[in-house]
């Protein structure tokens, strides 16, 4: 029987063997593998980008974010705690300031010119040595225990003589159990800015008071002198924010500070927003008069230095991401364009390795054909040349209607042979007849190992072990087929081996199925081999004795039952062909029932 | 064609027993001692009793395969001249024949006239070579 199918032999070899057979080259296909290899390394690249980069990036940022915000927040108490510093060393000034004027008028008490009915003279002196301590003074006066400005000296003599008894700070240092008094700004009899600093000694039981004003310009002019850093404006307010210095020349009180610092606390720092831009006032209280130093400066000069920092960070921060992003970026495209690359090398040179095992097959396929159908075709042409030879009158053979006949019926038997061989090829592949019986498959092996032992196995020293499982159930097949397959595959066993060695038959059944395996101890199949066993007409055997039908046959036969057949070969130890066919409905049936 | 009597022995080994009758049959009216055999072994047995000047051997055969009852042929004598037929189309094929020392191989099916000619020069080269032997001999 001569029956191949190549697609479903292909089926039945075993999938780790087939790979190099089962593919056949298409260059539509080709390209569709490459595309899909493309395709797939796209996507890895894309994957490994976003990962890369999210995992690179993401942390960077939460990190950047968190130490901006930390960064941010300590240099704005920095800039806070900065301006508080220079607001209390101002104060710390402007007090100081103030105590030396103090000290130098209640000095005068007890200079060697006072007295309670001073001179003229005696107050111009007492004015030079205030000036001599400071050029603030602007004039001075004595007044006796009725609030007589009974002495002056300045640039105001008709303020002399005049009654202060009524006059605000008078009241408020003969009230106070302070010696001094430093008054808020205001106008005066003079009508001119300016305030005044005033001491009260006691002679004699009696309160005099002795008082000298100080120039607004000179302390503004000394607050300016005294201010630092860049843009930092200080001024000096009361408790109602009415400011207390006032720009040199100008001759009308100054207004009020639209900030009013809170009175119950000696010093702070806060941010106000004046004129649309956001300020930070550190104010603190002076000690000897109830007047707070006010330091302004805008937030973004306190911050320019942290906004620099912060935005050199931030550029920093950036062009580093973005950099990392792009070696990431450029690297994973480099080695996924290099793995592409081999990728589709090795699906290549698969692709050509399938086509050139393939070609191998179709060469062996189409030399074996060619053998079958020379062997008929030789036939007929030798017969032919009989019958020229019997038509040739120089032979004068006998060439009678009947003796041709003769010869023309051997050219027919060969004709017909040819034929056969055609048929066969044609019906590949379609549908048998279905002429299946129930089976049992061990009394099949019995009759083939019997049939066999007399003929093909006598030769050798063969030991023939049959483990044949009990009430095996029953197969739907064509015994005659089935026999050809067990016959071919214990051929190759017994030609396997070559002298002495075992063959080992095991049925069961397991899994739906009937399990036969044939072991045998022979040489083995190499594993070069072990894809083309089932090849049509690939055969190892020298001198003829194969065709290299047998397996193929035995592969469709198996595979037009619905079963399998899977090789395990170890070259040098033997092979084991294990052909498992499907237990008939009958059967399964009947196990069922059993069952039950 | 030609009738000519060639009287020298022709060897016919094939399995195929219509091919080999037929292809003897046109031999033999060409003139040729033509002796058949179906197998290897009954080729070297013919070969041992009545020896032919050449032999005409299928490659294919059942048991006893061409390419050895070849060897056993040149075992017994090694001036036979041996044509192989072959139905195996490759070249792998004729160089391995040509390199066993077979005088020259023809595939089958076979045209007589050309399968003659080559009967021809395998005898001719048998003639030349016995001469030579022998005046080595001398």
């Amino acid at each position: 029987m001569r029956v191949w199918d190549t697609s479903h032999l292909l089926d039945d070899i075993p999938a780790n063997k087939r790979a190099a057979v089962e593919h056949v080259y298409d260059p539509a296909d080709s390209q569709a593998n490459l595309n899909r290899i493309r395709l797939h390394f796209n996507q890895l690249q894309t994957r490994l980008i976003l990962g890369l980069v999210l995992g690179f990036l993401l942390p960077n940022a939460l990190l950047s974010a968190y130490f901006h915000f930390q960064f941010t927040h300590t240099l704005k108490e920095s800039a806070k705690l900065n301006l508080a510093a220079v607001a209390e060393s101002q104060k710390n000034t402007i007090d100081l300031y103030l105590q030396e004027r103090v000290v130098n008028l209640y000095n005068l008490f007890h200079s060697k010119e006072f007295s309670l009915t001073p001179t003229q003279e005696q107050m111009e002196n007492s004015l030079g040595s205030l000036k001599h301590f400071n050029d603030g003074f602007v004039d001075v006066g004595f007044f006796d225990t009725k609030g007589i400005q009974i002495g002056y000296a300045g640039p105001f003599p008709s303020l002399l003589g005049r009654d202060y008894s009524k006059e605000a700070w008078y009241q408020t240092l003969l009230k106070e159990n302070k010696s001094y008094l430093i008054s808020d700004i205001y106008m005066g009899f003079r009508n001119i800015p300016h305030f005044t600093i005033a001491t009260k000694q006691v002679f004699d039981g009696r309160t005099y008071v002795m008082r000298a004003t100080l120039d607004p310009d000179k302390l503004y002019i000394f607050l300016r002198a005294i201010s630092q850093g860049k843009e930092v404006e200080s001024t000096l307010v009361n408790h109602q924010g009415q400011y207390q210095v006032v720009d040199p020349g100008r001759s009308q009180l100054p207004g009020s500070s639209d900030y009013v610092p809170p009175g119950t606390v000696a010093s702070g720092v806060e941010e106000i927003s004046r004129d649309d831009q956001a300020m930070l006032i550190a104010y603190s209280w002076l000690k000897e008069t109830p007047w707070a130093l006010l330091a302004m400066q805008p937030v973004a000069v306190a911050q320019a230095g942290m906004i620099k920092a912060r935005l050199v960070l931030t550029i920093s921060l950036i062009v580093i991401s973005l950099l990392i992003s792009a070696m990431i970026f450029f690297t994973i495209k480099k080695l996924v364009r290099r793995a592409r690359r081999m990728a589709e090398k090795g699906q290549q040179l698969q692709e050509m390795l399938a086509h050139a095992s393939k070609l191998a097959s179709i060469g062996e396929l189409a030399a074996g054909v060619a053998h079958e159908i020379n062997n008929p075709l030789a036939i007929i042409m030798a017969t032919s040349g009989v019958i020229r030879d019997m038509l040739n009158p120089e032979f004068e053979l006998d060439h009678s209607p009947e003796a041709i006949c003769k010869e023309l019926s051997l050219i027919d038997t060969a004709a017909t042979r040819a034929k056969g061989i055609t048929r066969k090829l044609q019906d590949m592949g379609k549908s048998r007849i279905p002429c299946a019986v129930e089976c049992d498959v061990n009394s099949l092996i019995e009759e083939v190992v019997g049939r066999l032992k007399k003929v093909e196995f006598k030769p050798k020293h063969l030991e023939v072990i049959s483990n044949l499982g009990s009430e095996l159930p029953h197969i739907l097949a064509e015994p005659e087929p089935l026999r050809q397959v067990f016959a071919n595959i214990l051929i190759n066993a017994g030609d396997a081996i070559t002298d002495k060695g075992t063959i080992t038959i095991t049925t069961e059944s397991k899994e739906g199925m009937i399990w036969v395996t044939i072991a045998d101890t022979g040489k083995g199949i190499p594993p070069e081999n072990l894809q083309r066993i089932f090849n049509p007409f690939f055969t190892t055997k020298g001198g003829g004795k194969g065709t290299g039908l047998g397996l193929s046959i035995a592969a469709s036969i198996v595979k037009y039952l619905g079963g399998t057949i899977k090789v395990n070969s170890i070259p040098g130890t033997g092979s084991s062909f294990t052909v498992l066919l499907p237990i008939s409905e009958q059967a399964k049936q009947t196990i069922k029932q059993h069952d039950n | 064609m030609d009738k000519k009597q060639r009287e020298f022995k022709v060897l016919l080994v094939d399995d195929e027993d219509v091919f080999r009758e037929a292809t003897a049959r046109q031999l033999t009216v060409r003139g040729f001692i033509v002796l058949t055999a179906a197998s290897g072994e009954e080729a070297v047995a013919q070969v041992q009793n009545d020896p032919p000047e050449v032999v005409v051997l299928d490659q294919q055969m059942p048991g006893m395969h061409g390419s050895e009852t070849f060897i056993e042929i040149k075992k017994i004598d090694p001036l036979i001249e041996v044509i192989m037929l072959t139905g195996n189309t490759s070249v792998d094929n004729a160089i391995e024949l040509m390199q066993m020392g077979t005088f020259d191989y023809l595939m089958k099916p076979i045209n007589i006239d050309e399968l003659l000619y080559k009967i021809e020069d395998a005898y001719t080269r048998k003639k030349l070579n016995e001469k030579q032997q022998r005046e080595a001999g001398l």
